[in-house]
């Protein structure tokens, strides 16, 4: 039980300032972006008409993300597309990758789906500004009356909050009571089901949640 | 035996705990399940649409579930932090 919410860290002195280097969870997220990187690489090499197995797993995903991206935004611009994608893939592996014994999910740091959120925020914002220019930005903020303003910046603020710690809870809560009813049964025949409930489907359906909240935020933005 | 002041925080912060995710979990669950009612009645109404109705509701719960995760959150850090 003693695992519980326990944090693999470094902690070294450099220029007066102490530096926190989580290391589980760098280490987690640099193996799961080599292997997107080889698995991209893999299939952009092999990409032919008559598909193979993996090219047949794939790419109804990459349609799919592409023809939401598209109705949500109702652009055929595709500058959207392929952060929205990307960002699904990679939190999918990052909260599928607890099921592997001895890996833990890098979103079950607060850190990386905060990093992830305030990314989403900023390419919001900045796409924001430059489709409307910064005077229509500005004056969105004092709708309905100018007394309205720190209301609406309170709210995009909290925006980053919400995105991030819905991941991060999740994650957390489903591991934390895995190792919980896991020492209740003694690990015995439950766990497994606990896994593909907490890893599987919880995990896929935030990744997916994040990803679309992100859109959102980036067509809330961009739209008049 | 004397209790300390440090145990009585202790002892507050854990019951903290417990009403604040007991507490947080009502909103959701309410939330949740007028979701999966309102489902049910279109999937009824409109058996073709199963699969589109599911994704949508189960993408609507994963939102309203919210509250009850910063209701976790916060019990966690009254449990590990304090």
């Amino acid at each position: 039980m003693e695992e519980i919410g326990k944090i693999v860290k470094i902690t070294f002195h450099l220029f007066g300032y102490n530096i926190t280097v989580n290391t589980e969870t760098i280490i987690m997220s640099w193996i799961i972006m080599a292997f997107l990187m080889i698995l991209s690489l893999i299939l952009y090499k092999k990409a032919s008409l008559i598909p193979n197995t993996l090219q047949t797993i794939i790419e109804p995903l990459i349609e799919g993300f592409d023809k939401l991206v598209k109705d949500t935004l109702e652009t055929d611009d595709r500058k959207y597309y392929a952060l929205i994608t990307a960002l699904f893939i990679f939190l999918f592996l990052c909260n599928i990758i607890g099921i592997i014994p001895g890996c833990e999910e890098p979103t079950k740091d607060l850190n990386t789906p905060l990093g992830y959120g305030i990314m989403g925020f900023v390419i919001a914002h900045y796409s924001g500004i430059k489709v409307k220019g910064l005077k229509k930005y500005l004056s969105e903020y004092l709708q309905p009356f100018f007394i309205m303003a720190p209301l609406n910046l309170i709210g995009e603020l909290a925006k980053i909050v919400s995105i991030s710690f819905r991941l991060f809870g999740n994650i957390m809560g489903g591991s934390i009571i895995i190792i919980v009813v896991s020492h209740l049964v003694h690990n015995l025949v439950l766990p497994p089901f606990l896994y593909a409930f907490f890893g599987l489907f919880d995990g896929t359906i935030q990744a997916f949640v994040f990803a679309m909240l992100t859109l959102v935020y980036i067509t809330l933005q961009v739209k008049e | 035996m004397q209790i300390s002041g440090k145990e009585i925080i202790e002892a507050a912060s854990l019951l903290g705990a417990g009403i604040a995710m007991g507490l947080g979990a009502i909103g959701p669950g309410i939330g949740e399940g007028f979701a999966a009612g309102k489902a049910c009645e279109g999937i009824a109404r409109n058996p073709n649409e199963a699969g589109l109705l599911t994704r949508t509701m189960l993408i609507g719960q994963a939102v309203s579930e919210s509250t009850g995760i910063y209701s976790l959150v916060i019990a966690l850090l009254l449990i590990f932090v304090v």
